[in-house]
């Protein structure tokens, strides 16, 4: 139902775009920090508002059960500003679990929504940050899954520095980027009750609180031809962001004797961007048998709304209207 | 899978109903970002990946010392609304310093600094 009301809301937004009543205005929107970009990265939260759809994200990897399920998931979210610096996202996916000797389960996951606001863009020291607060919906996904039935809500704060302010002399660095993440997710339930169906004895197993916290490291190549050095490569490598993303979960509070210790994966891959969008690859390592089992991958088409629609629904609902770009340089 | 197919086809909607523009972003330049030539250019070329608005697309080029180097009127090109030219002065040996800031015809602004040493 959410999502319809939604949709609604777009067509509604692609009506009154097309009737010319949403304002132009000079902006930056997706991750621009003065010269630098930073990309939406496939697992760490990046540190803008923006209007964006990632459509699909597609993840296959062995979760760290005994024994160990084979677990395919496609996701999409999409993103949209109210204001310059407010923004909303919603977002669900579908997974599939193969696990030997078990029937094949397949569903949706619990719908989730984040409200994020930007906090700092200071553009000389190429930096970024944004706060939000994520909320899990339980009760909203398949069953047969074992999801939550209770709801988590995570407040969290972005950031991304670029390393562009690093002297000229150090200028094969300037291409550098880190981003990272830091949360504190709280379910709505600090225990659930199972009923065993044989037995009909009642269990009980505490929800635990956990930070979550995460970063990635990134060498961007669009970066180096236009702001150092035009090695003049081929085309699709100065399209290139070789990347890093490493992301954990560590119980801290609400989880004794239920033996959860830190989970985690790193995944190197590399984004190619394009003016338009960008596409993401990146594998899956997990960091110990908690975490999962083998190396898995990810993949993700993220469209850049606000360039694809620079006049209509890439434009925040509200906000101050500003007709021309504001001059930096003075000819 | 009902939710998918919504995602599926709001975004097949988003990528067909209207003509787009992007971020314009510094393609390749004359002489090249980070470069080092044996004679000073007399102009200096700017290639972007959109076309730019004249009126709010500028560009400075100053020496190690921060005194201007260029001279006239910075023009995007009548014949490639994406090209960005401007004047230099006569240009000694040095290390100098470009900065660029435009507007894209979709209304968004970029910007970009980079270096090119001329070395007689």
């Amino acid at each position: 139902m959410k999502i319809t009301v939604n949709i609604n809301w777009l067509c509604d937004g692609l009506v009154a775009a097309l009737a010319g009543l949403l304002p132009l205005s000079a902006a930056q929107a997706h991750c621009f920090v003065g010269i630098r970009f930073l990309p939406a990265t496939l697992n760490i939260d990046d540190p803008c508002v923006a209007d964006e759809l990632s459509l699909p994200t597609v993840s296959r990897s062995k979760t760290g059960d005994v024994p160990s399920a084979t677990a395919l998931e496609i996701s999409g979210d999409i993103s949209k500003r109210i204001t310059e610096n407010l923004g909303i996202s919603i977002g669900t996916d579908w997974t599939r679990l193969d696990t030997p000797g078990s029937a094949r389960t397949s569903g949706f996951g619990n719908l989730a929504t984040t409200v994020q606001y930007q906090l700092v863009k200071d553009a000389p020291h190429e930096l970024a940050m944004s706060a939000g607060i994520s909320v899990d919906w339980g009760g909203t996904a398949a069953k047969a899954l074992g999801a939550d039935s209770f709801s988590t809500i995570t407040p969290s704060l972005q950031f991304g520095k670029g390393m562009g302010d690093l002297p000229d002399t150090m200028g094969w660095a300037r291409p550098l980027a880190l981003t990272g993440q830091v949360g504190y997710s709280v379910p709505t339930r600090s225990s659930t009750k199972t009923v065993d169906a044989d037995t009909g004895l009642v269990s009980s197993a505490s929800n635990p609180q956990f930070l979550t916290y995460g970063a990635t490291l990134q060498y961007s190549m669009p970066y180096l031809r236009s702001s150092v050095v035009d090695l003049d490569l081929p085309a699709f490598l100065n399209h290139l962001i070789p990347i890093v993303e490493a992301q954990f979960a560590t119980p801290v509070a609400n989880n004794a004797g239920i033996g959860i210790r830190t989970t985690g994966t790193i995944n190197p891959g590399v984004i190619w961007v394009g003016n338009y969008f960008q596409v993401g690859v990146e594998a899956i390592v997990p960091i110990n048998r908690d975490s999962g089992t083998g190396v898995g991958f990810l993949a993700q088409l993220h469209l850049y709304l606000d360039d694809i629609f620079p006049r209509t629904i890439g434009q925040p609902l509200f906000g101050p209207q500003i007709s021309t770009a504001k001059p930096l340089l003075e000819n | 899978m009902r939710y998918l197919s919504v995602f599926a086809t709001l975004s097949l909607l988003l990528c067909v109903v209207s003509p787009a523009n992007a971020h314009a972003l510094l393609d390749h330049a004359n002489p090249r970002v980070g470069s080092t030539v044996a004679v000073g250019p007399t102009e200096l070329l700017l290639w972007f990946t959109q076309k730019l608005e004249p009126a709010f697309s500028r560009v400075e080029v100053r020496d190690s010392n921060g005194a201007r180097v260029y001279e006239g009127r910075v023009q995007v090109d009548p014949a490639d609304a994406s090209l960005l030219r401007v004047a230099l002065k006569p240009l000694p040996s040095g290390t100098y310093e470009v900065r660029w800031q435009v507007l894209s015809v979709d209304t968004h602004t970029t910007e970009g600094r980079f270096l090119f040493t001329v070395r007689k």
